[in-house]
C-alpha cells in the first residue's frame, strides 16, 4: 500500500495543490510575478478558451453514436455465425492503435483533394467534397469521425461480452413467449446490459473531455487558426509553447472542475449499481 | 429475471473462464518478457555507442535550414562528418527541426536551460528576445571580429553592441511563375508582374483557363505569416510602426490593426475570388509548394533555393522569377525580401561555449561556403565566397535581387510568440474563408494575452523596440 | 429469407472492416510506393513496391533509438507500476485496514482524471531534479498514471476470488506475502497479462507527456519522435507512412498472438 500512497500522492495529490497555486501567477518559469485570480477572468473573456471548452462539448456528440452505433452491431452479431470472432477481432483493430501515427494517415485521407475527396469524386458524390481538416465549420466533425472510428471497436467488443454473459435461458423463454427479435433486443438484452452501457457512456465522455490531444496536435494542430483547439490543446500551447505557465495552469483547474463532475456521475452510478446488485 | 442470480452466473462464467486461460496467460506473460527484452537488447549497440562518447566533447544542435534550401541538411551532415574527423575529440549530434516545431522546440527548451548546445531560430528577434531572457550567449564573445566582420546580413542579430548568432546563408523570396502555363493563359511568359493590377490581372487570366492561379499551403501558418511578411511590411513607413504598435505605446497598436484590416482584406480577396488553390488551408507549407514543381499552379511564393530546385523539374527555360508584386504604398513596399533566416547561435547552457564557437566558425572556412553553394545552390551569407562560383543565369537573377537594395522581412521583427499565436492563427483564419475583421481581432486580443501573461518579456521587448528604433 | 439475412450480416461487417483497416491499408500500400508513384496515384495499388522507404527510414532516421527508447519506457513503467498495484489492491481487499473503501473509491475518481491537468506541477518537479529530456522522467510520470487503473481493475479482480481460499492461508498461519505470492497469484496470471497489456498500450501510443518531458532527440519516443518529423517529411507521404506504419507494427504483432485472449480480459475489467 505504501508505494502506491507515494505515488498518488507525487503525481496526482501534489500536482493539484501546485496547479491551483501556478494558476495564481504570470509571466514563464523563472519569472512568474503573483497576479491573484485574474488568470481566471482574462480565461473566460478569452474567445480561444472560451471555444476551446465548446469544442469539448461538441465533442460529447461522439458518445451518443458511438454508443449506438456499437450497441447496435453487437446486437446484431449476439449470435455465433461463421467469420464472428475474426470479425469483432478485426472492428477491435483501431482502437489499439496509436493515435499518433493513425492521425498521419488520416490527415492525408482528409485533407483537402486528398484520399477521401478522391474517392468521392469517383464515386459521383462530388457535392459531398469538402477541406475536411481545413475548414472551420467541418474541422471538428471530422476529428470527431476519427474518434468514432477508433472508439467503435472498443464498444462492440464491451457490449458482446456483456451480451454473451446473458443466460441464454432467458431470452429462450421470452421467444417461447412469441416476443420477435426486436422485442427480445429491446425488452431483455438491452436492458439487461444497461450498466454497462451507462459505464460506456461515461467513460467517452471523460475520454473526449480529457484526452483527445493526440487528435488535434497531429491533425490539424489547433488550426486552422483556433477552430479545432480544445482546453488540453489550450493549455499544452500556453504552457509550453508560449510560456505562459499561469494562465495554461488556470485552465488546467477548470478542466480538473469539469473532469470531477463527470467523476462524481461515475461514482454515483456505480454506488447505485452496487445497491443493485445486493 | 432476477438481477442477483444473472450477476452471479455472469461472474462465474468469467471466473473459470479467466481459470482456463490461466497457462495462456503464463505462457503470454513470458512471451511478452522475453519479446520486449530482446527487442530492447537488440537496439541496445545504440545505447552504448552514446555511453561511449561520454568521454568526448558532445555538441548537440538543432538546426533547421531544409524549408529555405533543400539540401542544406545533407551539406551540414557532410561538414560535421568531415569536423569529427578534423577533431577527433568532438561529437556532434544533429537534430533537424522542422518549420512548425523550430519555435515552440526551443521556447520549451529555454524553460528549462536544457536540450540543444547549439540551436538555430530566424533572424532578429526569435534570437535576440531569447537572448535578453539570459537563453543565448553572444556569439562574438567566442569569434574574433576580425572573423565575424567578414559574415554578411549581421546586423539581424545585434543588440547593444553584441552579436547573437551566426548567419550561414542569405536567402530572398522572390515570386516564381510558370511560363508555359502562363502561355496557355494567354499571358506574356516573359513578363513578370510587378504591380498589384497586373498581379490580379495574370490570376484572372489563369482562373479563367482553369489553371490554379497562386499554389500554396497554410496548415502550419506558414502561408499567412509570409503574407504578413510581404505585404504587411508593404503598409508600413518604418519598422517602428509595427514594434510601437506591438508594444501598445500611445495609439500606435490601433494603427498598426487598421494597416493589418487593409492587408488581411487584400488577402481574403485573393481567397474568395479563387486565386489560391482551394485546398491551401489543409496542406502544410511544404505540401503546397509541390503544387508548383508538379505544374498544378502557375505561381508561387518561394524561396531561392526552393526556385533552383524547381528549375531543374520542369525545366530553366519554363520558370520565371520576379520581386514580389507591389500592392502596399508605405515606404518599406519598395524594400525586398530577403534575410538570413537560419541564425546559428550558442546556448548560455551549453557547457562547452568555446567548442560550439570553433565549429560554428569553421563552417564559414570558404571551402565549406563554396561547397553549400554547389550543393545546395545557396548564397553564402559570407564576403570571401567568390561571387564568380555563381554562374547560372536564374541564380544571378535571384542573388540580384537580394543584394541590390535593403531587406526586411517582417516576421523576424515580432516576438516569437505572438508569431505563432497570433500571425500564423490569424493567416489560417484568412485561408478558411474567415474574415479580415476576425483576422485582426485576434491579433488584438493575443497581443494583449501576451502583455498581461508575459510582463518579463513584454518589457524586455519595449526596451528592445526603443533602442533600436 | 435467413439466407438473405446472413448476407447482409456479412456484407456490413465486411464494410466495417474495411473502414477499420483501411487507414492501415493506405499507410502500408503508399509506404511501398515511391513518392513519384504516390503522386500520380495515391489511391491505387503499389504496382511496383519498393521497400526503399522503410530503408531510408531505418537509415536515416533514430527510429531504432526511439523504438528503444518507447520499450524501456513501456516495459519499466508497466513492470512498476503493476508490482505496486498488486500490493495495492490486495490490502485493499484482503486486510482489514480501515479506510480502504474511501481509499477505493478515491482511487476510482484519480482514474479519470486528464494528465495534461498534471503536467504542469510534474514538468516543474522534473526541471527541479534535473530530469527534464531523461527517460526517467516521463517513467515515472506514467507509473503515477498507470496505477489508479491498475489498482482499480485488480481490486475487481480479488474480489472475485473465493474469500474462504484467503481465509484457510490466514488460518495456516501465512505471513501476507506468502499468501500474495502463493495462493492469489497464481490464479490471477490472466488478469495480470490483460493489465499489462493494456497499461503497455497506453504508454507505448502516449504523446502528449513525451512531447513535454522528452525534447532531446535521444530521449524521444517513438511517437513524439513521429510528430517531430511529420513536420519536416509531410510532403514525403510514402517515407511517413513507412514510418507510421513500422510504429504500429509492434502492436499488431501483439495483438495477433495476444488478441483473443486480450480482448477477453479487457471486457472483464469494465463496469465492475
Amino acid at each position: 500500500m505504501g508505494p502506491a500512497l507515494v505515488a498518488l500522492g507525487v503525481v496526482f495529490v501534489y500536482s493539484f495543490v501546485e496547479v491551483a497555486h501556478y494558476s495564481l501567477y504570470a509571466g514563464s518559469i523563472g519569472q512568474l510575478t503573483y497576479v491573484g485570480f485574474s488568470n481566471y477572468r482574462e480565461l473566460f473573456i478569452d474567445p480561444q478558451f472560451v471555444h476551446a471548452m465548446f469544442n469539448n462539448f461538441r465533442l460529447l456528440f461522439t458518445v451518443p453514436i458511438v454508443t449506438i452505433l456499437s450497441l447496435a452491431l453487437a446486437l446484431v452479431i449476439n449470435t455465433t455465425f461463421r467469420g464472428v470472432r475474426a470479425y469483432r477481432a478485426i472492428v477491435f483493430v483501431p482502437y489499439i492503435l496509436p493515435a499518433t501515427a493513425m492521425g498521419l494517415s488520416f490527415s492525408y485521407i482528409l485533407q483537402g483533394n486528398g484520399i477521401l475527396d478522391g474517392l468521392l469524386k469517383n464515386l459521383h458524390l462530388s457535392f459531398l467534397i469538402h477541406d475536411w481538416l481545413g475548414s472551420p465549420s467541418w474541422v471538428m466533425f471530422s476529428i470527431g469521425s476519427v474518434i468514432v472510428w477508433q472508439q467503435f471497436g472498443f464498444g462492440v467488443v464491451v457490449f458482446s461480452a456483456a451480451l454473451l454473459a446473458v443466460p441464454g435461458e432467458t431470452i429462450e423463454a421470452a421467444r417461447i413467449d412469441g416476443a420477435n427479435w426486436w422485442v427480445v433486443q429491446r425488452k431483455i438484452l438491452i436492458p439487461q446490459i444497461h450498466r454497462i452501457i451507462e459505464f460506456f457512456v461515461i467513460l467517452q465522455a471523460i475520454i473526449v473531455l480529457s484526452s483527445v490531444f493526440t487528435y488535434i496536435y497531429v491533425l490539424t494542430g489547433g488550426g486552422p487558426g483556433y477552430s479545432s483547439g480544445v482546453m488540453e490543446f489550450f493549455i499544452y500551447q500556453n504552457g509550453f509553447e508560449n510560456g505562459s505557465i499561469g494562465i495554461a495552469s488556470a485552465a488546467a483547474v477548470v478542466l480538473l472542475a469539469l473532469a470531477s463532475v463527470l467523476i462524481a456521475i461515475y461514482l454515483w452510478v456505480r454506488t447505485r449499481a452496487a445497491k443493485e446488485v445486493n | 429475471m432476477n438481477w442477483k442470480v444473472l450477476a452471479t452466473e455472469a461472474s462465474t462464467s468469467t471466473r473459470s473462464k479467466s481459470m482456463a486461460g490461466r497457462r495462456v496467460a503464463h505462457r503470454l506473460i513470458a512471451m511478452f518478457c522475453v519479446a520486449s527484452l530482446g527487442l530492447a537488447m537488440a537496439v541496445a549497440p545504440v545505447a552504448g555507442s552514446a555511453s561511449a562518447a561520454a568521454k568526448k566533447t558532445n555538441i548537440t544542435y538543432w538546426f533547421w535550414g531544409e524549408g529555405d534550401i533543400p539540401g542544406i541538411t545533407k551539406w551540414m551532415q557532410q561538414r560535421i562528418v568531415t569536423y569529427q574527423t578534423l577533431n577527433p575529440g568532438v561529437s556532434i549530434t544533429l537534430v533537424p527541426q522542422s518549420d512548425s516545431t523550430i519555435i515552440p522546440s526551443f521556447a520549451l527548451a529555454a524553460q528549462n536551460k536544457s536540450g540543444p548546445d547549439i540551436d538555430t531560430q530566424w533572424a532578429t528577434l526569435p534570437v535576440l528576445l531569447p537572448a535578453l531572457q539570459g537563453g543565448v550567449t553572444p556569439i562574438s564573445k567566442y569569434v574574433k571580429s576580425s572573423e565575424t566582420s567578414k559574415w554578411l546580413n549581421t546586423s539581424e542579430n545585434e543588440y547593444k553592441g553584441a552579436l547573437y548568432a551566426m548567419p550561414l546563408y542569405v536567402i530572398g523570396v522572390p515570386l516564381v511563375w510558370n511560363k508555359k502555363l502562363f502561355k496557355q493563359a494567354g499571358l506574356d511568359p516573359n513578363k513578370a508582374p510587378t504591380t498589384w493590377g497586373e498581379f490580379l490581372a495574370d490570376c484572372a487570366a489563369l482562373k479563367a483557363h482553369g489553371i490554379t492561379p497562386l499554389g500554396m499551403g497554410n496548415k502550419d501558418g506558414d502561408f499567412g505569416a509570409w503574407m504578413f511578411a510581404i505585404y504587411e511590411k508593404q503598409a508600413l513607413n518604418s519598422i517602428s510602426q509595427l514594434t510601437e504598435g506591438v508594444a501598445n505605446k500611445g495609439n500606435d497598436q490601433a494603427k498598426l490593426l487598421a494597416s493589418l484590416t487593409k492587408m488581411y482584406t487584400m488577402f481574403q480577396g485573393l481567397m474568395s475570388k479563387g486565386y489560391i488553390n482551394s485546398n491551401v488551408a489543409s496542406l502544410d507549407f511544404a505540401q503546397g509548394w509541390q503544387l508548383f514543381p508538379q505544374g498544378k499552379a502557375a505561381m508561387s511564393f518561394t524561396t531561392d533555393g526552393n526556385a533552383l530546385a524547381w528549375a531543374k523539374t520542369i525545366g530553366q527555360a519554363n520558370i520565371g522569377v520576379g520581386e514580389p508584386p507591389i500592392w502596399g504604398t508605405g515606404t518599406l513596399a519598395k524594400t525586398y525580401d530577403a534575410t538570413q533566416s537560419s541564425s546559428e547561435f550558442i546556448t548560455s547552457w551549453s557547457p562547452n561555449k568555446k567548442a560550439d564557437a570553433k565549429f560554428l566558425a569553421w563552417l564559414h572556412t570558404p571551402s565549406n561556403m563554396v561547397a553549400l553553394n554547389k550543393e545546395t545552390g545557396a548564397f553564402p551569407a559570407d564576403s570571401r565566397f567568390p561571387k564568380s562560383n555563381i554562374t547560372n543565369s536564374l541564380a544571378k537573377t535571384l542573388d540580384g535581387f537580394d543584394t541590390a537594395g535593403t531587406s526586411i522581412w517582417l516576421e523576424n521583427f515580432i516576438p516569437p510568440s505572438i508569431d505563432t499565436s497570433a500571425d500564423r492563427p490569424a493567416g489560417q483564419l484568412i485561408t478558411s474563408g474567415g474574415t479580415a475583421a476576425s483576422a485582426v481581432a485576434l491579433w488584438k486580443q493575443q497581443l494583449q494575452l501576451w502583455q498581461s501573461q508575459q510582463p518579463t518579456q513584454f518589457n524586455q521587448f519595449k526596451t528592445w523596440a526603443g533602442a533600436s528604433s | 429469407m435467413q439466407h438473405l439475412r446472413n448476407t447482409l450480416r456479412h456484407l456490413l461487417l465486411i464494410f466495417l472492416c474495411i473502414i477499420s483497416l483501411y487507414p492501415v491499408w493506405f499507410m502500408l500500400s503508399t509506404a511501398l510506393k515511391s513518392q513519384n508513384n504516390y503522386v500520380l496515384n495515391p489511391m491505387g495499388l503499389p504496382y511496383h513496391p519498393t521497400l526503399a522507404n522503410f530503408g531510408s527510414v531505418l537509415t536515416n532516421w533514430p527510429l531504432l533509438v526511439w523504438v528503444r527508447n518507447s520499450l524501456v519506457a513501456t516495459v519499466v513503467s508497466v513492470l512498476v507500476s503493476t508490482i505496486i498495484s498488486i500490493m495495492a489492491a490486495f490490502a485493499i481487499v484482503f486486510s482489514r485496514a480501515r479506510g480502504r473503501e474511501t481509499l477505493f473509491r478515491v482511487n476510482i475518481a484519480l482514474m479519470a482524471i486528464p494528465s495534461v491537468a498534471l503536467l504542469i506541477p510534474m514538468y516543474m518537479l522534473m526541471i527541479k531534479f534535473h530530469l527534464i529530456n531523461q527517460l526517467p522522467s516521463a517513467i515515472l510520470f506514467y507509473i503515477g498514471l498507470l496505477i489508479p487503473f491498475s489498482i482499480f481493475f485488480l481490486v475487481n479482480f480479488f474480489r472475485e476470488i473465493p474469500i474462504e481460499l484467503v481465509e484457510a492461508a490466514y488460518m495456516d498461519g501465512a505471513p501476507h506475502h506468502r499468501i500474495l505470492r502463493s495462493v492469489i497469484l497464481p490464479i490471477s496470471g490472466a488478469s495480470t497479462v490483460t493489465l499489462v497489456i493494456v497499461n503497455a498500450i497506453f504508454v507505448w501510443n502516449e504523446l502528449l507527456v513525451a512531447l513535454v518531458f522528452l525534447q532531446s532527440n535521444s530521449a524521444r519516443t517513438l511517437m513524439s519522435g513521429l510528430t517531430l518529423y511529420q513536420g519536416r517529411y509531410l510532403s514525403n507521404e510514402p517515407l511517413l507512412m513507412a514510418a507510421a506504419f513500422m510504429s504500429i507494427m509492434p502492436l499488431g504483432i501483439l495483438y495477433v498472438f495476444g488478441q483473443r485472449f486480450f480482448v477477453r480480459g479487457l471486457t472483464a475489467g469494465m463496469g465492475k
